[in-house]
């Protein structure tokens, strides 16, 4: 009866959403700079919202716009800045589904020492490096982004908010 | 003898088959109704891949319809006939190598000379950002200092949601470019089975593209057309075997008919290089016309006599002939097609009828005279005269005409659906237009000066320079010194606490500039801006807001095809109106010089049908090109009755022959009455009243 239980909250789970805390770390190759950040995480099936802790900054992306919130008070955000994290979020959000065919249509996938490495095939190239991710239980744990330019995201999802 | 009719079709078909690489048929129906120059324009137009895209919209923006576009489009690819398929707004990867080596001198480059302070603080600015800015934000190492901007491109504000296209508030948007134009249908069946066969396993899926009509409606013609052609030929059947009760009639008729399509065909499809298949079909139905003079020589028994040739059928079919042949000359290919196979067709039946049926020994027909029948006629011709000009006095005051060509093809109410839906939800109302010059160098600066009469135009304008701007923006980048720049980024960058070395290319791209010769302009197709070239003149397509004022420029001229149809039916109606003119004198001449004295009561047999049929038309709506035609065919028809009734010295015999000639009238040509094809449906009316009309004379008119 527990197991039921626990399936049906899981599925209940992926049909309303799930959030996380998680840490990001990015490191900025012009100078040779590392910044850590915490916030929560929270995929829904249409949108994605990240919240960091410190700045008090929130995105919302609900696959069409992005609403910045900076202390609770939404503040502009110019189109390059705007296209630029919509392919970021975007990017997030399939690796958070992890549909094979989606990933596969925009890039080539291998494993090794654990992790799963996408290549981008598509134009993504001209900006990412490579990709390295993990997965525990089907949901996403580690994800690596490094970028042509030298910098690199890590973001590491620690445990799912209930 | 009695073979003869089996041999000379026998004859035909095995010409036929010696010349059948020389016969040529076209399927080109636009050149039957457009203009000559509407139909190389239209060419052009296909060349240019005007036409061939195909719109799919998938309902919804949830990211299970992100899904279904993305497995779509891959889908989409592979098939035969698909050129290209977007669904995003990213650049392909040919546009995005030509940004890379053309960005310099595409790019605004904003030329004040920096000074030492104005780096600093931008490079700082560069710095802080890294430190405080929550959002990652990437340095452009080649231009630090955001010196060359891109301009924003006009006229290609499509929707879009992130970086996928959207159709309006439906959902997310597939532009497929074809190499389909509706024209060809083979390969437009082919990708349309492929691409419904493809989007059969998805729901909530809309395809449209313009060739979709040329394969729903063909389709549909073709199912009508056999069912109409079923019921002309059990129409026929009916008349000889029930009515006629002469089997071997009935056969020798159809060899007949059938012979003189043959031999109409055949001289039109080998002698003309674009006898079209629809000009063929009408061609055919009219040899059905000369089943009058069978009838009438059948009747009046002209095969059991040694008469050579009876004078009424001789002036009939001469006055037919005559009005077709001035007909030929007409410059609508369609009428003037059909004409020509008329003439050939119908001599060629004249004569079959008239020199090989009397050698067929066909028996007695035995009729009794029944004149009284004449005599009880209640109305005299001068009435029907009047009345038939009364009909035409209110025909003329309530006449309408429909100049829509589209109202004759078969109304596809799902595929007009979809395209009211698309062109509802699309907000960007551009119209495409031809831009043509000497040169491809002429031919952007053409597109310049369109753009900047017309700033909003979308073309290749939007993309590439014109010559005099890039050899400009060439000498301005030329003159600027970016060596001693990158000297100066590099030192205040080190200063300020950047990675030494990090900016040691910045601004070195410009020591390397393009020139200014034109990129490979095919890597524009993906905005349907192509490019063409044909005797020593380019062409390609502009986007533009407003194609009256476009057209202002000699160099542009418009592509929409509903514009020149309307223009060419103008036309049409005018040379129809003056032919018909002259037929219509001709006619009378000939009648007078056949029926002498008699001239009003034969004319009746052409006025009282038309002004009839005319009259119940126009309180039926407008009138359409096959309305008028058809009323063509209803003159030629009587004239054949007006010569026999006046001239008649047996008229029951007459009034027998017409009765059933009309029924074998009805059974070519007013059986169209069923279909459901609009061009089909309007001759079907125009020969049923008409032949009404004729029924009513023959009992009423003394």
């Amino acid at each position: 009866m527990i197991k039921v239980l626990f399936v049906l909250c899981l599925l209940l789970s992926s049909v309303t959403g799930q959030s996380f805390h998680f840490s990001e770390l990015r490191y900025s190759d012009a100078i040779n700079h590392y910044t850590q950040l915490n916030g929560t995480i929270d995929f829904q099936k249409d949108s994605l919202e990240i919240s960091y802790k410190h700045p008090a900054v929130d995105f919302f992306y609900d696959g069409e716009d992005i609403v910045y919130t900076k202390d609770g008070k939404e503040m502009p955000l110019d189109a390059t800045q705007k296209a630029h994290m919509m392919q970021y979020f975007d990017i997030l959000k399939m690796l958070h589904v992890g549909d094979e065919s989606e990933l596969k249509s925009e890039f080539t996938m291998s494993h090794s020492h654990g992790f799963t490495l996408l290549k981008p095939t598509g134009t993504l190239r001209y900006y990412i490096e490579k990709i390295e991710l993990t997965k525990e239980n089907n949901l996403l744990e580690y994800v690596k982004l490094y970028l042509k330019n030298n910098d690199y995201i890590t973001i590491n999802i620690d445990n799912e908010i209930h | 003898m009695k073979y003869i009719n089996i041999f000379i079709l026998s004859f035909l078909l095995f010409v036929g088959i010696l010349l059948k690489d020389s016969i040529h048929v076209s399927t080109n129906l636009l050149s039957l109704f457009a203009t000559k120059e509407s139909v190389t324009k239209l060419d052009i137009a296909n060349n240019l891949g005007y036409s061939k895209e195909m719109i799919i919209a998938v309902k919804g923006f949830d990211h299970e319809a992100k899904k279904r576009v993305k497995k779509i489009a891959e889908a989409l690819k592979k098939l035969h006939g698909v050129e290209q398929v977007e669904f995003s707004l990213v650049p392909t990867p040919a546009l995005q190598e030509y940004y890379k080596n053309y960005y310099p001198l595409l790019a605004h480059f904003d030329h004040k000379p920096l000074t030492k302070q104005e780096v600093e603080k931008k490079l700082q600015s560069l710095y802080d950002a890294q430190l405080t800015n929550v959002f990652y934000t990437s340095i452009n190492k080649n231009d630090p200092l955001g010196l060359f901007v891109l301009p924003q491109q006009t006229g290609n504000d499509v929707a879009h949601r992130g970086s996928m296209l959207t159709l309006g508030k439906y959902g997310y948007l597939i532009r497929v470019m074809t190499t389909i134009a509706p024209s060809q249908m083979n390969d437009a069946r082919k990708l349309y089975d492929d691409v419904e066969a493809l989007l059969s396993h998805y729901h909530d899926v809309i395809a449209f593209a313009p060739f979709f009509y040329t394969v729903e409606n063909s389709a549909k013609i073709k199912a009508d057309v056999q069912w109409i052609v079923l019921l002309s030929t059990v129409v026929l059947l009916l008349i000889y075997f029930i009515f006629l009760k002469n089997i071997k009639l009935l056969t020798q008729t159809l060899i007949a008919l059938a012979s003189s399509m043959i031999f109409a065909s055949l001289i039109c499809t080998i002698t003309m290089e674009n006898f079209n298949v629809l000009s063929l079909a009408f061609g055919m139905s009219l040899t059905a016309v000369s089943i009058d003079y069978l009838l009438h020589y059948y009747f009046h028994n002209f095969y059991t006599t040694s008469q050579k040739i009876d004078k009424n059928v001789f002036y009939g079919f001469l006055t037919t002939i005559i009005a077709f042949s001035i007909l030929s000359f007409i410059p609508i290919a369609l009428i003037a097609q059909i004409s020509i196979f008329a003439v050939l067709s119908l001599s060629f039946a004249y004569g079959v009828f008239t020199f090989v049926f009397p050698k067929l020994s066909f028996p007695q027909y035995e009729v009794v005279e029944k004149n009284e029948l004449i005599t009880r006629k209640p109305l005299p011709a001068f009435s029907i005269f009047i009345v038939s000009l009364f009909l035409l006095a209110y025909s003329a005051y309530n006449f309408k005409l429909d100049v829509n060509m589209r109202h004759l093809d078969y109304q596809n109410k799902h595929l007009r659906g979809i395209e009211k839906l698309i062109k509802e939800q699309t907000t960007l109302k551009m119209s495409a237009v031809i831009v043509e010059a000497k040169s491809e160098e002429a031919l952007i600066s053409h597109l310049k000066e369109l753009t900047c009469k017309l700033p909003k135009t979308f073309s290749l304008a939007s993309f590439v320079l014109d010559k005099k701007t890039c050899q400009n923006r060439l000498s301005l980048l030329h003159h600027y010194d970016f060596k001693h720049l990158n000297q100066l980024v590099q030192t205040q960058a080190q200063a300020i606490g950047f990675k030494k070395g990090y900016f040691q290319e910045s601004y070195m791209f410009t020591q390397n500039l393009p020139t200014c010769k034109l990129p490979n302009l095919d890597i524009f197709r993906a905005f349907s801006l192509a490019f063409f070239h044909k005797n020593g003149i380019y062409y390609t397509m502009a986007f533009v807001p407003n194609v009256v004022e476009a057209k202002t420029f000699d160099f542009v001229s418009d592509i929409d095809v509903k514009a020149m149809f309307n223009r060419s039916v103008a036309t049409m109606y005018k040379n129809l109106e003056l032919f018909g003119s002259f037929v219509v004198l001709v006619v009378l001449g000939l009648l007078f010089v056949s029926v002498k004295t008699k001239v009003l009561y034969a004319l009746n047999y052409i006025l009282f049908p038309v002004s009839l049929t005319m009259a119940v038309l126009v309180s039926m709506g407008s009138v359409n090109i096959m309305h008028l035609f058809s009323l063509i065919i209803l003159v030629a028809i009587g004239i054949d009755y007006g010569i026999y009734m006046s001239n008649s010295e047996k008229p029951a015999n007459t009034m027998l022959a017409i009765k059933y000639s009309l029924l074998s009238t009805f059974a070519a040509f007013g059986v169209l009455i069923f279909s459901t094809i609009v061009a089909l449906n309007s001759i079907g009316i125009v020969i049923t009243l008409g032949c009404g009309a004729i029924f009513i004379l023959i009992k009423v008119m003394r």
